[in-house]
């Protein structure tokens, strides 16, 4: 049984392609999904003003799956992303599965060790979908 | 007394146009040394890399390749707080090389404080990740390089951050006790008072969370009336202080109150952990406030070298005064009921 989907949003490609995945899922569980967005240090230096509500890219992403207002919740957490998504599992998100992309915002080819998505494969206390984004051919 | 520091380090090229961590946060650092007039009581050591045995004590050999690969190949963001350029490995190895080399120094003269004045800061580096502005763990190699060599090190964090990497790399060591005072929440979300080590040195992670608002007063009660006692138990025979100056009221990026004095008698604090003279090095963490750095570096090390007095008083009457004692309750409830605790990383 899937309740809470918990999904890790960074503002990346990767993350809209697993947000895409999580409301499908959603819409075919009956679940609620909660997008988490782990705020860093150079953010709050930058002073972002997107606590309020997920970003314009998200509410489309919503909006074009069709699931209701009531079934999403949008949270800005302090910490780094793989804390933040592990600590989705407890309360008050108290998710049963956590989506994620494959990399995110500043990932690039090399630093494999460094992805968010490995640390959750090895950290998560629930079951992981880590969504992979489509392949670039050209 | 003297004080022994490394040599200013040309970080100029680790820079990132809007970054708040930035060179000029070095050169405040070093205004605050030269504010205290030392004259032939400071002494500037050159610098040496640290070697790659030397940081493989603490950081994944893959890890170090693959930064230094990064680093060669021009650079870029290693994730969404952290970035390297092509000189930033080698600014990083000098960096940790400045820590080995003070502490060195205040080992053959058996007297003195240290003052590691570097850049990146270090405490968040993970063993296989670069994160929080942080590439290499500057206190985690000394650390290590000290326990090789037989010594009881503790380690006091009063960056406003948790220092989750100088914690996940010692989990497990029982020759390491490592102390943070932190704002929570905030950055990185780890440094539960739960957290108290692995199954080889349970009780030798010590974390006390503070909120937002807190003032010195309640970094002080922390540091007496949590960490003092244990520290007294572990007797170390070196004491390392991951000094950020990211907790004083003026800071950007976080929401302490504290004041230049507070760091003054934090340093007081910490000094009276040390078994000796010549047993106590600072390492400049984080800290985004010029003007901030500047007066808290004075004061912090002019407490330790009896040079000028700060120049702003020590605060107090802020929230935090029972998180403290919640701190020390919860902590003493995950060692006294092994399997309570709470594991990061």
């Amino acid at each position: 049984m899937i309740d809470v989907i918990a999904v890790g949003y960074d503002h990346s490609a990767d993350a809209a392609v697993a947000a895409r995945f999580a409301l499908r899922l959603a819409g075919a569980t009956g679940a609620r999904v909660v997008f988490l967005h782990a705020a860093g240090l150079r953010e709050r230096f930058e002073h972002a003003e997107h606590e309020a509500g997920p970003p314009a890219a998200l509410v489309g992403l919503i909006a074009e799956s069709g699931l209701p207002a009531a079934r999403v919740d949008w949270r800005v957490e302090d910490g780094d992303a793989c804390t933040v998504l592990q600590r989705a599992a407890l309360d008050p998100v108290n998710a049963d599965v956590v989506v994620v992309g494959t990399r995110g915002q500043g990932a690039h080819a090399g630093l494999l060790l460094g992805s968010t998505s490995l640390e959750m494969a090895e950290h998560s206390s629930v079951p992981l979908i880590i969504v992979p984004a489509p392949r670039d051919d050209g | 007394m003297t004080l022994v520091a490394n040599r200013p380090l040309d970080d100029r090229r680790h820079a990132d146009p809007g970054h708040p961590e930035r060179p000029d946060r070095l050169a405040a650092a070093w205004a605050g040394v030269a504010d205290l007039h030392l004259g032939e009581d400071l002494v500037s050591l050159d610098v040496a890399p640290a070697t790659r045995a030397q940081l493989t004590r603490v950081h994944d050999a893959a890890y170090l390749e693959e930064l230094g690969v990064f680093c060669y190949e021009g650079g870029g963001n290693l994730d969404q707080d952290t970035y390297a350029t092509y000189d930033s490995f080698a600014l990083a190895q000098l960096a940790a090389g400045a820590g080995l080399g003070v502490v060195e120094e205040l080992a053959r003269r058996g007297e003195g404080v240290g003052f590691v004045a570097v850049r990146p800061p270090g405490h968040h580096a993970l063993r296989d990740r670069a994160m929080g502005f942080c590439l290499l763990n500057n206190v985690a190699i000394v650390a290590a390089d000290l326990v090789a060599r037989g010594a009881r090190v503790l380690v006091v964090d009063w960056d406003v951050h948790h220092g989750n990497g100088t914690q996940e790399m010692f989990w497990n060591e029982p020759d390491v006790l490592y102390v943070s005072t932190h704002q929570s929440p905030l950055f990185p979300g780890s440094g539960h008072p739960r957290e108290v080590g692995g199954p080889g040195a349970r009780g030798r992670t010590l974390n006390v969370p503070v909120p937002p608002g807190a003032t010195g007063d309640v970094l002080r009660a922390a540091l007496d009336e949590v960490a003092a006692p244990v520290v007294d138990d572990f007797a170390p025979d070196w004491v390392l202080v991951s000094a950020g100056f990211d907790a004083h009221r003026a800071d950007p990026i976080a929401d302490l109150a504290l004041s230049a004095g507070d760091f003054a008698d934090l340093a007081t604090t910490v000094a009276g952990f040390a078994p000796s003279p010549g047993r106590l090095a600072v390492f400049l963490e984080g800290g985004y406030d010029l003007d901030a750095v500047r007066a808290s570096v004075a004061a912090a090390l002019g407490a330790l070298v009896d040079a000028a007095p700060a120049t702003e008083g020590p605060t107090s009457g802020g929230p935090g005064s029972a998180h403290v004692a919640h701190a020390l309750a919860e902590r003493r409830a995950a060692i006294e009921s092994p399997g309570s605790e709470e594991v990061r990383w």
